[in-house]
């Protein structure tokens, strides 16, 4: 079971010679099967080029990461993604859009309906099956889009901050939709998140990333049992975790602003 | 407030607004221009009045029929063809880099030359057949139809390529399913520019060699000194234009109609 994905020394560097810039410096970590882990950090410390590179949509520029004994070298079917943006295709219905992969990937569409539709009613969408992406609302449009990520059963969910675009009170309704989801589709998720609390809210372990280059200086673990729900915002011990994240983060800033100034 | 005052009060709809104050501006130019044309005692051969053009419609009727159909119908089809043409190089240049390397730099050189300049040269090598003046016309046309739908290729959302990719989609696949649909209203701002286009195209092509059409027509007016009548063809013009440009508005309306549901 142990070491599902594991990424090696990863690092990524745009442009070569003078212009050279270091996204991410030499990262390592490893998920276990049927963990959710968040990757946290400030904006563009280069955690979405690392969940990426997950992905095999960037190329790492040294290192190596590999899933269930394979070495990642680009796109897998087995690998469910969602992005910041909802990116449904305007013209295609919320059925047409969940089935798009399935679609792309040449999969049975007949076998995979029944899937798209038993989706739709999961994440509360009966009745929108039909409806075109600019007839529903931000929290909606991600709740077609964690479908689409699932309509394959993939066996990893790679998330690239995908509640960030959305006000405050959908948000914490995704958060609470995205912990439902992973009691019955238990997969291996990376959640790429800014927000400290979203992280452990979902999350059975926080990586805590450095601004660029980026690495990861702290691996914490969330010792909430699942299922979860909103109560656990009141814990003592989700309060203190926290706060050792923010403190975390805090630190890095800092130091990294003196060194800057120095 | 009584009934009476309240339906006085009424505010003018928007719509009247819109439609009003340009119809009112066209009746002022049009009495403006009367008036100018009979105060200064004018020669009708240099500016006829509205009343002469007017006039004049009912003597050559026929004429304005023959020669309006002769340049319409060629328009109409130069603008089918530049469609047709446009997007098939537009599909070619955003679907194959190599295409794209080859030829794009030469097609844009190409654009540097003032195209009518070369219509002279069409009638040289094709003759006074229609083909030289659909030559010219598709030439001058298709231009703007590959510039705007390959943009259109190029500007998908780099979300949907990203998805595509990550789904492991083919290269045509991504091409067919999500480039092409958005570059769609693209494709439609440049066949816009195309319907426009391809009239200039006949009608400078039949100034230059013709034995009908509304160009030819116009010519052989002037050397009469005909005004009126040269007057009265370009309205003809105006609304085989008009047409022209109905066609992709009330095209991309029905596509918009399926893409938004």
């Amino acid at each position: 079971m142990a070491g599902y994905i594991l990424v090696d020394h990863v690092k990524k560097i745009y442009n070569s010679g003078k212009d050279a810039v270091e996204a991410v410096s030499g990262v390592s970590f490893v998920a276990n099967k049927g963990e959710f882990i968040a990757i946290l950090g400030p904006s563009g410390c280069g955690k979405s080029t690392l969940l990426m590179m997950c992905g095999g949509l960037e190329p790492t520029s040294a290192g190596t990461i590999t899933i269930d004994g394979q070495q990642v070298t680009g796109p897998r079917a087995n690998v469910g993604v969602m992005f910041q943006d909802s990116t449904l295709l305007p013209w295609k219905t919320v059925l047409e859009n969940i089935l798009f992969p399935v679609k792309i990937q040449r999969r049975p569409l007949a076998q995979y309906r029944e899937r798209a539709l038993q989706l739709i009613e999961m994440v509360g969408l009966h009745g929108f099956a039909d409806m075109k992406p600019h007839q529903l609302s931000g929290g909606m449009r991600q709740r077609v889009a964690i479908c689409r990520a699932l309509v394959t059963d993939p066996d990893i969910l790679l998330m690239d901050e995908p509640f960030s675009a959305l006000d405050a009170m959908t948000r914490d309704e995704m958060n609470d939709a995205l912990l439902d989801i992973w009691e019955r589709y238990r997969k291996t998720g990376l959640f790429v998140t800014h927000s400290i609390r979203e992280a452990v809210y979902l999350a059975d372990r926080v990586l805590v990333m450095t601004r660029r280059p980026a690495t990861i200086i702290a691996d914490i673990k969330v010792p909430f049992s699942r299922p979860r729900d909103a109560s656990i915002n009141n814990h003592a011990d989700f309060n203190d975790i926290c706060d050792q994240l923010r403190r975390l983060i805090e630190h890095k800033r800092t130091a990294w602003s003196e060194t800057k100034a120095a | 407030m009584t009934s009476g005052s309240a339906s006085q009060d009424k505010p003018i709809p928007e719509a009247a607004y819109a439609l009003g104050l340009p119809l009112v501006l066209g009746v002022a130019v049009l009495v403006g221009w009367q008036l100018a044309v009979r105060l200064t005692g004018i020669s009708p051969v240099i500016v006829p009045a509205p009343t002469d053009i007017v006039r004049s419609f009912g003597s050559i009727a026929g004429d304005l029929l023959h020669h309006g159909w002769a340049t319409g119908s060629e328009a109409l089809f130069a603008f089918i063809l530049s469609v047709l043409f446009g997007v098939a190089a537009a599909l070619l240049l955003g679907f194959s880099t190599l295409a794209f390397e080859t030829f794009y730099p030469g097609l844009v050189v190409f654009q540097i030359i003032p195209k009518i300049a070369l219509a002279p040269l069409f009638t040289f090598w094709l003759g006074i057949a229609s083909t030289s003046r659909l030559s010219c016309a598709v030439f001058i046309s298709f231009f703007p139809v590959t510039l705007a739908t390959m943009t259109g290729l190029k500007r998908a959302d780099v979300n949907a390529l990203r998805l595509c990719q990550a789904l492991g989609a083919s290269r045509l696949q991504t091409f067919v399913s999500v480039q092409i649909p958005y570059a769609l209203p693209y494709f439609f701002s440049g066949a816009k520019v195309a319907a426009t286009m391809s009239i200039i195209g006949i009608v400078v092509g039949e100034f230059i060699s013709a034995n009908a059409g509304l160009g030819y027509y116009m010519l052989r007016a002037q050397s009469y000194g005909e005004t009126a009548h040269l007057f009265a063809a370009i309205l003809v013009l105006c609304c085989i234009g008009l047409f022209l440009y109905i066609i992709p508005v009330q095209a991309e309306r029905w596509v918009r109609r399926w893409w938004w549901n």
